[in-house]
């Protein structure tokens, strides 16, 4: 059963964007397809924007750099360019760094979810292209436990540590729902198109868009599902806005403190949330010192990120920990894909659960003498061996067959549950298609 | 030991639970710990209002002289208010407020067996119940106001300052919701408190043939009502939200507690506890 598991990828730190778009895996099924006719038993690839990973179980006969040479033949390159752009792991290594991958330890930014759901969806059409199978499935499976387990344990994924998520969150803990709320985009910059975005997919109800430029401000609002206000009204319409995000590139504030006293009144006190990504500054500072009237500058949100990113970085030393222990559990697992440790648990098992039943009914038949007890072990034990019989010899014949003794060894381990794992029913990934988001 | 003590220390058990469940589960944003502490909550109000139904079956004739009672039903009516938010809200966060009053409450009441409250004669039966059962009531509506006003101050100068949200604050719930609850205290409390006040001058008037005897406790529960009265108008008729009537709130309850307290212990009154 001998065999060698590799990774080999290139991702955001190994590689500059150039080179990660040339590698990217357009198709994935054909690439998985090509390398299993190349000899490999079991393949999974994954290509984001931002990586490329493949995970490989072979025979000893094949080796990384064959996988490498493969990869570059297919993408149109060479290996002399593509090798100083990748890293390679062979062995727990690759399981360490899957495992780290699905946490999202290994992503631009720690804690994000998206790669999880990437990584699902690589190991979907891996799954149903027959490209992954005893080791691959196993590997995938633990990934998503050990993610869920770290997602758990640790509160790495629990801050926003991005500009429009920060603006979103802060929403939130001023109006709770953002059902019902209603929005204002001030300008038309990409980083507030992309905050107005955020807020609509958590639930603002309106949003509306005041432009110095009508035209342009009618044109994102058909964009947006918006519409477009006149400029010249914006205070009229922001006392029936609750949060707004200015983004224009007027050299003054667009906004008073003084003219926000007048809304603010007549909105009878609704708090109202401002988000100033312009640079110079739209909103006069001494908005914010009115009451139920929040004002975040560029760099409020700023630091709010880089802070929840320092205190992701701590939790990744407790996720770490976490997937080394969960990688040397895989590693006890790999050992036992070998047929005689197999054998021994069966043997193991067989016995422990003869002595309980042993014990109950020697219990339940009261005093009986040394002989009696002596002939119910030995009659107990030999059930337990002889029902074994068959199955060990089927294993040791499946040994013999090249390719196929770790489907079977996962499978009477499985049958027998001698690794003692429950896998959590949502580790099960593939039977829902989800979407690809970016990593 | 009989029945009726081991009801009190089994609530006393279930209620102390509750409170270290819910501050835990807070502190930690356990959501186990926090329907833990709602368990707690729900067993102990159970056997509470038992014990409370007993009382008055089983001591009729003394159980409205007794401090114990009037204690006992204060704490009763915190978590009676709490579920009601709990049913709106679905979040254990005000439990922190009803939660260890409560429990003090109880307690208190447990030790305040030999109390004597002087309750005239007259009428007695039908005030109690409006005099008592209302002001009671808005007592603890006035905690849960003010206790949504504590947290909303907080958490309103935390993104006013743009300090980071950690531990308990992030998993607060938003300004948006301290502010609902301070307006919902006050717009069922208020009419309450009134009632109750205007109930017990009625009795006052049966039992001691005046309205009004500028008793002091009789003065600070009006200042009590003018300044509800003032909270009051100007949510409703002047729209005012967010600070103001969250600090307003809390010096309303801090009054009441100071009366509570000081004058029902300390200055001769018709409501006066005596040993």
């Amino acid at each position: 059963m001998d065999h060698n598991i590799y990774l080999i990828g290139l991702n955001h730190r190994s590689a500059g964007v150039d080179v990660r778009e040339r590698y990217a895996l357009t198709n994935v099924e054909e690439f998985e397809a090509g390398l299993l006719e190349l000899g490999v038993r079991e393949v999974m690839a994954l290509s984001t924007c931002n990586r490329v990973e493949i995970l490989v179980v072979c025979s000893p006969d094949i080796t990384d750099r064959n996988i490498l040479e493969y990869w570059a033949k297919r993408c149109g390159g060479s290996v002399r360019e593509l090798e100083p752009n990748t890293y390679s792991h062979e062995g727990l290594n690759s399981v360490k760094h899957l495992f780290r991958v699905a946490c999202s330890l290994d992503s631009m930014i720690v804690g994000e979810p998206q790669i999880l759901g990437q990584l699902k969806e690589s190991y979907r059409k891996a799954v149903e292209a027959g490209a992954a199978r005893v080791i691959i499935n196993r590997m995938l499976h633990k990934s998503f436990f050990v993610a869920k387990r770290v997602r758990t344990e640790t509160s790495i994924a629990s801050s926003a540590v991005s500009i429009s998520y920060a603006a979103v969150e802060l929403a939130k803990k001023i109006f709770g729902e953002l059902q019902g709320q209603r929005a204002m985009l001030i300008g038309a910059g990409e980083m507030a198109e992309l905050a107005a975005t955020h807020l609509l997919n958590s639930g603002v109800e309106q949003i509306s868009i005041a432009n110095r430029t009508y035209s342009r401000a009618e044109e994102l609002g058909k964009c947006m599902g918006g519409k477009a206000v006149p400029f010249e009204n914006l205070y009229d319409h922001l006392v029936e806005t609750d949060i707004i995000i200015s983004s224009t590139g007027a050299p003054h504030a667009v906004i008073s403190a003084k003219e926000m006293r007048k809304v603010i009144k007549k909105r009878k006190y609704r708090p109202m949330f401002f988000i100033d990504i312009a640079v110079p500054r739209d909103i006069d500072p001494d908005v914010n010192g009115l009451d139920n009237v929040y004002l975040y500058d560029i760099d409020d949100l700023k630091d709010v990120v880089e802070e929840n990113k320092s205190q992701r970085e701590d939790e990744a030393i407790k996720a770490n920990s976490i997937v080394e222990f969960e990688t040397l559990s895989f590693g006890n697992w790999i050992n036992s894909l070998d047929l005689q440790p197999t054998i021994v648990d069966l043997f193991n098992r067989s016995e422990h659960v003869a002595q309980q039943e042993l014990a109950k009914t020697l219990k339940r038949l009261g005093d009986v003498d040394a002989k009696t007890h002596k002939a119910l072990e030995t009659m107990a034990m030999s059930i337990g061996k002889k029902l074994l019989h068959e199955p060990v010899a089927f294993l040791k014949r499946r040994t013999e067959e090249e390719g196929k003794a770790d489907e079977f060894v996962d499978l009477a381990r499985r049958m027998f549950n001698l690794d003692n794992e429950t896998i959590p029913a949502d580790a099960h990934c593939g039977r829902k298609k989800k979407n690809n988001f970016e990593d | 030991m009989t029945l009726f003590e081991l009801f009190q220390y089994v609530i006393i058990a279930l209620y102390l639970a509750g409170t270290v469940c819910f501050f835990i589960g807070s502190l930690k944003s356990n959501k186990i710990l926090g329907k833990l502490g709602n368990l707690s909550a729900v067993g102990g109000f159970a056997l509470h209002t038992l014990d409370l139904l007993l009382a008055v079956t089983l001591y009729k004739e003394t159980v409205l002289s007794g401090g114990y009672f009037y204690f006992s039903l204060l704490g009763w009516s915190f978590i009676l208010v709490y579920f009601g938010l709990w049913w709106k809200l679905r979040s254990t966060f005000f439990a922190l407020t009803a939660s260890p009053f409560a429990l003090l409450l109880f307690i208190i009441s447990l030790a305040s067996q030999s109390l004597k409250v002087t309750i005239p004669a007259h009428l007695a039966g039908l005030f109690i119940g409006l005099h008592i059962g209302t002001i009671f009531v808005s007592i603890a509506l006035m905690a849960m106001a003010a206790g949504a006003g504590v947290a909303f101050l907080y958490l309103n100068n935390k993104i006013k300052t743009k300090a980071n949200l950690t531990g308990m604050g992030k998993e607060m719930p938003s300004l948006n919701t301290f502010d609902n609850v301070n307006h919902w205290s006050i717009i069922i409390g208020f009419p309450l408190y009134t009632l109750g006040l205007a109930a017990g001058f009625l009795w006052a008037r049966a039992a001691f043939s005046k309205m009004f005897s500028w008793d002091p406790k009789e003065i600070v529960t009006l200042v009590v009502w003018f300044l509800f009265a003032f909270v009051f108008h100007q949510r409703i008729m002047m729209g005012w939200r967010g600070k103001k009537p969250a600090i307003l709130v809390i010096i309303v309850f801090v009054i009441t507690m100071i009366s509570l307290w000081g004058i029902n212990f300390f200055i001769p009154t018709h409501h006066s506890f005596k040993v």
